[in-house]
């Protein structure tokens, strides 16, 4: 077996004529016959033309990328610092199985990220771009939203983007929703907002998902907060947990908004009802004390009338005394999934 | 053959003592006009067709040394010239950097500013030239990076003129190509460096600049405004923009008023229907109705119908936010006819009234929608009063509720 190897190693360097270099192959691994096509493929590339080669673009790459031959479904992530030994890579049919595995699991966030990006490394490193790769990274993206895992969800949606304009299928108009709220919620550049939003597609524009997803830019443009809980409560597929980073913001500016307009007071009821503490139907007393616990901890001021015993959101006295709070689970370095009773408390 | 060779080479000559000549003289327009590509009256074809028969261009051309060190640039410009008229745009582009390229060198050594137009021809050629070739990459599946080259050479330019010394005057045309190419090519976020040294120059008075300029500089910059949602700003920029503009220059009076009439709009200020008619701003027509008649539904519908065209331009985010004005006129409208019924109680507008006022306007909003909306208006101090919860009722200050519009910057 090594002596092929080294036969084949030395036939490509007696053809190679003037200094052109060979290409670094993966010769480590087993599979006599894909080493003998790579050592072949090489041979052809360096021997035709002048010398120096062939253009880059007409070495034959298929054979030259390594094919998988790991069975195994689950795997731990390693980030690659060198050539991948083809033993340890698993083929397309075993990633197809470690992605049902990875759907199916009950075990927590850091698990499937970390299977789902040892998925990726294999897909990225036999340079298998199709459905299977956009299902990839649509789950990740997705299990990233529902974790608060904004990074990864990022990257994954910038994968997405090249994949799907490549004309390669998936859950676009899904991803198109998604997008258009991070922009919004991440306070991206009204320009990027605008053209974004500018180059949608007709049908994209008729998808729900995506009109739901325009219709929250709307409300949040207008400050409508009636509008925008509404929509929090009918949101489809994860819009929620996008308009989720929005929700204390909208919430305080909706109180702020009804000190300067309301006088003398409203009644709690309608602040639970209307910023989104229910579910839309009346509000029960462990609504309303959550309620009035958060109006409370941003200065807000609750009376209890007389009359009706109703609590009621003293609107002309909060009007000077409301505040922004700092954010509970603030870390020094910004990023709550790092800190460290976080951590200590996972499965 | 001999006869036509030397004919080719004596046309080819002709062209460089139209150089000489310009360079002996200082006279810009003259220079000018000799450099210039994508111009009528260029002398692009005529060049062209010398080198295709010319044996040795090189050798005429290098007469221009005589008067000044041009030689090697006129090579490349003529170059340029050549490809332009075969229509090879990529070719045409790589010539003609390389041939500013060699200007400029030059150029920066000379005291005098003769020669500011020949260098403004250059640069709207790279600009223009770069387009065209970015297309051709294009059509053949290749990424274009030649407008985005033409940028960064133009930012050079723009540093070798716009410091201290007479040749600054020329700096606000560049600025304007370079605002052309960034909004061509989405980068908007790189004119702020440029905005950033002409807005805050120790050397020159804006006011010095060729009027011309500064007529396009505002209104790039104050669409900018536009897009960042600065009304006052945008309002400020455009209306100077609008003032200094030629007045027969109608298509330019068009695109500065399709900025202007929406940020007027948010400043409660309202245009003729005549005056959008004119300029074929038709798309704001129902726009303007919708405020005056304070009907939500028809500004939404005006909004939907030119979805594409407002989104793209960028005046959407400032139409509909329109809306709380059109609520505004509505309540004013209902004040106005209680105060003629009933002047004592007019300050107070009962939630039913509004309601039916939206059911006869064909919009579909329920309590709690209206209530939000009176709430916002009050927030955004668009109407001056309360709202009593429990009674129902909007109730307005006795003194001005609706104070005036015009100047308060958007919220």
């Amino acid at each position: 077996e090594e002596n092929k190897r080294r036969q084949t190693r030395s036939k490509r360097f007696e053809n190679c004529k003037g200094g052109a270099t060979v290409v670094k192959s993966f010769v480590k691994g087993r599979g006599g016959s894909a080493s003998n096509r790579r050592a072949s493929a090489l041979k052809i590339a360096l021997s035709c033309g002048d010398g120096n080669g062939q253009a880059v673009e007409d070495i034959d790459w298929d054979s030259l990328t390594i094919k998988g031959t790991c069975q195994e479904i689950e795997k731990r992530y390693l980030r690659l610092t060198s050539a991948p030994d083809p033993a340890t890579v698993r083929p397309e049919e075993v990633l197809t199985k470690a992605l049902k595995m990875v759907e199916s699991t009950s075990k927590n966030y850091f698990y499937k990220c970390e299977q789902l990006k040892s998925i990726r490394q294999d897909l990225t490193v036999q340079r298998i771009r199709n459905e299977l790769t956009v299902q990839v990274y649509e789950v990740h993206a997705r299990a990233a939203l529902e974790a608060g895992d904004l990074a990864e969800y990022n990257q994954c949606q910038t994968q997405l983007k090249t994949l799907y304009s490549e004309g390669i299928s998936g859950c676009c108009n899904e991803f198109t929703a998604y997008s258009l709220l991070y922009i919004i919620f991440q306070n991206g550049s009204n320009r990027d907002l605008l053209s974004s939003i500018a180059r949608l597609t007709p049908e994209a524009r008729e998808d729900e998902a995506v009109k739901h997803s325009l219709a929250v830019r709307g409300a949040v443009a207008l400050g409508n907060y009636i509008m925008f809980f509404r929509l929090y409560k009918t949101a489809p597929n994860l819009n929620f947990y996008l308009m989720d980073l929005y929700v204390e913001r909208m919430r305080f500016e909706a109180l702020r908004c009804m000190s300067r307009s309301y006088r003398p007071t409203l009644p709690l009821e309608v602040i639970a009802r209307t910023l989104g503490f229910t579910n839309g139907a009346q509000a029960d007393k462990d609504v309303l004390d959550e309620c009035e616990e958060w109006v409370k901890a941003h200065g807000g001021q609750v009376v209890v009338d007389s009359a009706s015993s109703e609590r009621q959101f003293d609107a002309k006295a909060s009007a000077a005394t409301l505040f922004m709070p700092e954010p509970e689970d603030a870390v020094a370095h910004g990023d709550a999934n790092l800190a460290v009773n976080d951590f200590l408390t996972r499965s | 053959m001999e006869g036509s060779g030397g004919f080719v080479d004596r046309r080819l000559a002709d062209y460089v003592s139209l150089i000489t000549d310009s360079l002996a003289s200082q006279d810009g327009s003259a220079f000018a006009a000799a450099l210039a590509i994508n111009a009528t009256n260029s002398y692009a074809e005529t060049v062209s067709s010398c080198l295709d028969h010319t044996k040795d261009p090189a050798r005429i051309l290098k007469q221009v040394d005589k008067h000044a060190p041009l030689g090697e640039m006129l090579l490349h410009h003529t170059r340029a010239m050549q490809c332009y008229h075969q229509n090879r745009y990529v070719d045409a582009y790589n010539s003609l950097e390389k041939s500013a390229n060699a200007f400029l060198q030059e150029y920066r050594n000379w005291e005098s500013t003769w020669a500011m137009e020949a260098l403004h021809v250059i640069v709207y050629a790279l600009r223009t030239v770069g387009e065209m070739a970015d297309r051709e990459m294009a059509m053949n599946g290749k990424a274009p990076d030649k407008l985005k080259g033409a940028g960064s050479f133009l930012m050079k330019v723009f540093g070798a003129i716009q410091g201290k010394g007479p040749k600054r005057v020329g700096a606000l045309y560049v600025t304007c190509q370079l605002f052309k190419i960034y909004f061509k090519l989405g980068t908007v976020h790189m004119c702020r460096s440029v905005i950033r040294s002409i807005d805050t120059s120790r050397f020159f008075d804006f006011e010095d600049f060729p009027a011309k300029d500064r007529v396009t500089y505002m209104y790039y910059t104050g669409r900018l405004e536009v897009f960042n949602d600065n009304v006052s700003a945008a309002d400020r920029k455009l209306t100077y923009a609008l003032e200094r503009c030629d007045p027969f220059k109608k298509a330019n009076i068009r695109m500065i008023l399709k900025y202007l009439v929406p940020v007027r709009l948010a400043l409660g200020v309202l245009p003729k229907e005549s005056l959008l008619t004119k300029y074929n701003l038709s798309e704001y027509i129902d726009v303007v109705r919708a405020l005056k008649r304070g009907d939500v539904r028809l500004l939404r519908r005006a909004l939907k119908a030119n979805e594409n065209n407002f989104f793209r331009s960028g005046v959407y985010l400032v139409l509909e936010k329109l809306e709380s004005h059109v609520y505004r006129r509505l309540l004013r409208k209902i004040y106005n006819i209680q105060k003629q019924r009933d002047p004592g109680r007019a300050h107070q507008v009962r939630m039913e009234v509004i309601l039916k006022a939206m059911k006869w306007l064909e919009v579909d909003m329920d309590m709690d929608e209206v209530e939000c909306s009176m709430a916002i208006l009050i927030h955004k101090a668009l109407m001056k009063g309360y709202f009593s919860h429990k009674s129902r009722v909007v109730v307005l200050s006795k003194q001005d509720p609706f104070p005036k519009l015009a100047g308060r910057q958007q919220q």
